[in-house]
């Protein structure tokens, strides 16, 4: 008799732990200052905050949907932090609280629209992200916030466990089982992912889908503030030009973490911890890259090869299982 | 009579007229030669850039990588012609054939893997736009020959540029293209339900490959357009499409799950939205308003497209219930 492989291994999270540790490895014996405590402490910084612009993501496919106004919205509600910090000199609690509020408010037009319109989401937010940028960039007229309060900026560059790892990053990990936690324990999250994976039995089991959508747009400008508000406190400052021209620079990483991770595209599936891998992952890719030097202008290059292979990987594997369940 | 009131680029049109004259009414500089002369260069590229799009909205997919293609194929036309010595023809027709590699690789890898051409453009998107700033390292090529630049330049007579006539060439043969040839119709019959078209016969393949080769294609006239106007190959050409691209097609009445387009409507949606942006230029406005005007006005076109659904719905049902 075969011995049983045990259900963890043919999972897309052990696969792409695999991956990480191997691209680990890699980069520390090829490349010199990869394991440098510097380089380390640089990586959990940027990683954090691609894992959580990649759970921002993860929560509108989940509903088979995508928001192109991400990175739009994140670089908006930053931008409205720094304006009530710097302007309105709001004391930093309250200036968080009316962040992540104003976060899910932008959510929630994206969500209001989707849903009363019917139109794919992916216009909708195509839409809002301009009206969103636009808008920023119109009321700060493109001017950074740059004094913002000292025990706000320091979070960002505070250093734990022996100088290698950011706070930002804890706060990321955190939040992966929160929404772990919500996903899988709590009443809500289920009906969440029901929603997402099948709307019609969702909604005649009495379950309404409408809100449930609302809620996934709201929760992913939630999480967009968030990314926002981390990006602003590892720079000092918020800068309406942080996440690029519209906010595009958030698009890759968006897709690529919860891509990777094994989320499906045409929603009702959510992997909190394939996200959070497949963003470490490519923070790594993108690392290594740089390190081995393939010339900056080259990265975007490769990038865009990593997320053609990765999902053509995710098919094939799609592929194998779905015929190995046919043959058992 | 009634007739007419059902298309889409009826109402369109009454709009783009009435405004038209609403606009010269308090701004006369809107119909100066030279105000008509630049309307008609952003409408001659971004007709070419809507097309590109439109077909790909035909069969319910998007292309993200429109921009990626065209500025790829702008800067590969001006680099053989300054780095390799090429004549303009040859580097043209080198340029097309780059836009339909492009065109062809997203549409293969959709249709064979299956995989939401959402995804697979947006990797190829970052693919073409790497290459563009790997080739280049984000240098534009100046040297570009006298007979482009004069092209991008020249006046057939009055205001009209040289540049307008081939993207209106290209709009009339999109619109034989939909209306008038099988595969045209096949593309939305496809768009419209993939299982049904394959069960009459259609090959998926054929139809989303060679849709995404006239993309490319598109794209890649695209580009090289741009490259007349500016008179020079910029890397970034092309990263600002995406929104134009999808808004003149959703202004005109295309439905994103696909199976509708309408080039005529889609062509005065590109009107509309040229008209608006140089109002609000004449007018002084802040041009990030122009962005904020973008967004909203495909907002306001995909309720009113929801609207008209909803009212043809009704009357559907009126009439099953007799």
């Amino acid at each position: 008799m075969k011995t049983k492989i045990p259900d963890f291994v043919k999972t897309n999270q052990f696969g792409l732990l695999l991956l990480v540790i191997v691209f680990i490895l890699l980069f520390t014996f090829t490349t010199d200052g990869f394991s440098s405590r510097f380089n380390i402490y640089a990586l959990s910084r940027v990683v954090a905050i691609d894992i959580m612009i990649g759970l921002a993501m993860m929560v509108v496919i989940l509903t088979g949907g995508l928001n192109l106004s991400l990175g739009a919205l994140g670089v908006s509600a930053a931008m409205f932090g720094g304006w009530c910090m710097e302007s309105m000199g709001i004391p930093i609690s309250i200036s968080i609280v009316l962040i992540l509020l104003f976060g899910s408010f932008l959510g929630w037009i994206n969500g209001y629209v989707t849903v009363k319109t019917g139109v794919h989401s992916f216009i909708v937010t195509l839409a809002t992200m301009s009206i969103y940028f636009g808008f920023m960039t119109l009321l700060t007229e493109a001017e950074a916030f740059r004094k913002l309060p000292e025990t706000f900026t320091d979070f960002g560059s505070m250093k734990l466990f022996n100088k290698y790892i950011s706070p930002l990053l804890l706060l990321s990990i955190f939040t992966c089982f929160v929404l772990f936690y919500l996903f899988k324990f709590t009443d809500i999250g289920r009906k969440l992912i029901a929603a997402g994976a099948n709307p019609d039995a969702a909604e005649l089991s009495g379950i309404s889908v409408n809100r449930m959508f609302i809620y996934c747009h709201m929760l992913s400008g939630f999480l967009a503030a968030v990314a926002g508000i981390m990006l602003t406190s590892r720079i000092g400052a918020a800068i309406p030009s942080m996440a690029g021209h519209l906010g595009f620079d958030w698009l890759l990483p968006a897709f690529l973490a919860p891509v990777i991770g094994g989320t499906l595209l045409s929603g009702g599936k959510v992997t909190v911890f394939g996200t959070m891998l497949g963003a470490v992952l490519v923070t790594l890719i993108n690392n290594g890259l740089y390190l081995i030097d393939v010339g900056e202008f080259w990265v975007r290059f490769f990038l865009g090869l990593i997320l053609l292979f990765a999902v053509l990987l995710d098919r094939a594997r799609e592929y194998f299982t779905s015929k190995n369940s046919i043959v058992s | 009579m009634n007739n007419l009131l059902k298309k889409d680029w009826f109402g369109l049109g009454l709009v783009i007229i009435l405004g038209s004259i609403l606009i010269s009414f308090f701004k006369p500089a809107f119909i100066s030669p030279f105000n008509l002369y630049v309307l008609m260069l952003s409408v001659s590229l971004m007709l070419v850039v809507a097309m590109s799009q439109m077909i790909i909205i035909a069969i319910g997919q998007m292309n993200l990588s429109v921009g990626a293609i065209g500025g790829l194929v702008a800067i590969s036309f001006t680099g053989l012609m300054e780095v390799y010595d090429v004549s303009v023809l040859p580097a043209m027709f080198i340029g097309l054939g780059i836009g339909i590699v492009c065109g062809f690789i997203n549409g293969y890898i959709t249709v064979k893997t299956g995989i939401s051409a959402f995804i697979i453009t947006l990797a190829t998107l970052y693919i073409f736009k790497g290459m563009n700033l790997g080739i280049t390292e984000a240098q534009p090529f100046y040297e570009i020959p006298e007979s482009v630049k004069y092209f991008g330049n020249a006046k057939i007579f009055g205001p009209i540029p040289y540049l307008i006539i081939i993207p209106v060439i290209i709009t009339f043969l999109m619109w034989v293209l939909m209306n008038r040839t099988s595969l045209g119709r096949y593309m939305l019959a496809y768009g419209n339900n993939v299982q049904s078209s394959e069960l009459i016969g259609i090959s998926s393949t054929k139809i989303v490959v060679y849709a995404h080769i006239i993309s490319g294609l598109l794209a890649a006239i695209g580009g090289m357009l741009v490259v007349c106007r500016l008179q020079l190959g910029t890397p970034n050409i092309g990263d600002s499409w995406l929104l134009p691209s999808f808004a003149a097609p959703v202004i005109g009445g295309a439905i994103l799950a696909g199976g509708k387009v309408d080039v005529i409507a889609t062509a005065f949606g590109v009107i509309l939205v040229a008209i608006i942006s140089q109002t609000l230029v004449i007018f002084k406005i802040d041009p990030f308003f122009v962005q904020i005007f973008l967004g909203f006005m495909i907002l306001i076109a995909v309720f009113i497209n929801r609207y008209r659904e909803y009212r043809e719905d009704r009357r559907n049902k009126v009439f099953s219930n007799e």
